[in-house]
């Protein structure tokens, strides 16, 4: 594993003494595991220059590589206009633990699966995902447009900070 | 439908009101996994 020491300048901390920081690259397993513990993120679109970041439940599959996300809108939705003809997307997964902090990223195209597509594949991965979080809707599920998305990791890479502090 | 398996039932979900025309393998799928629209748990009532 590559293995980066980061000293942070004083004048950029106002700590004192100064904090060292060290910054490691996760394995691919140790990746996935954190994806695998975990069942939100942060996905990120682009419009031009306008960028769109919703907090989103996933299903993650390590052999694929493969996001498996139920993304709510409604047609006059920002979102709904973000999510037009698959965009770029970014996810970000992260989670913090006394002084260790680690992170994981993923770029690719979002998807949407359309339900002709469906197959039993599909429905197993989709058990795997979260159901979205409705009760911040205040509508039934009926009046919700609920669309599949798939997001194909082009590139996965996890990162693991740890902050040595002067306790 | 994706699969080249026949649709043989179709699936109504009893919380999102989704319909799908599924073959025996969805079917099956379903009801282990629930909805793979909203997730939620879907019983046998669920098919016609």
């Amino acid at each position: 594993m590559d293995r980066v020491i980061f000293i942070a300048p004083r004048a950029l901390t106002g700590y004192e003494p100064m904090a060292l920081n060290t910054q490691t690259e996760l394995s691919p397993d140790e990746t996935d595991a954190i994806l695998g513990r975990h069942e939100t993120g942060v996905i990120s679109l682009a419009r031009d220059d306008d960028p769109y970041a919703i907090p989103i439940s996933y299903g993650y599959d390590p052999d694929e590589r493969t996001f498996y996300l139920r993304l709510v809108s409604s047609p006059e939705s920002e979102k709904r206009q973000f999510l037009a003809s698959a965009p770029a997307a970014r996810l970000v997964v992260y989670e913090e633990e006394a002084d260790t902090y680690r992170s994981v990223v993923a770029q690719g195209q979002l998807q949407e699966i359309d339900r002709d597509d469906l197959s039993v594949e599909h429905i197993e991965q989709y058990g795997e995902a979260k159901r979205p979080l409705f009760e911040i809707w205040g509508e039934e599920k009926r009046d919700l447009d609920i669309n599949l998305y798939r997001l194909v990791a082009e590139t996965l890479s996890g990162r693991e900070i740890i902050v040595e502090r002067d306790h | 439908m994706g699969s080249e398996e026949e649709a043989e039932y179709t699936f109504v979900c009893p919380e999102c009101g989704e319909s799908l025309d599924v073959n025996a393998s969805m079917k099956d799928a379903l009801l282990d996994r629930g909805c793979v629209i909203c997730g939620a748990s879907v019983s046998r009532s669920a098919f016609a």
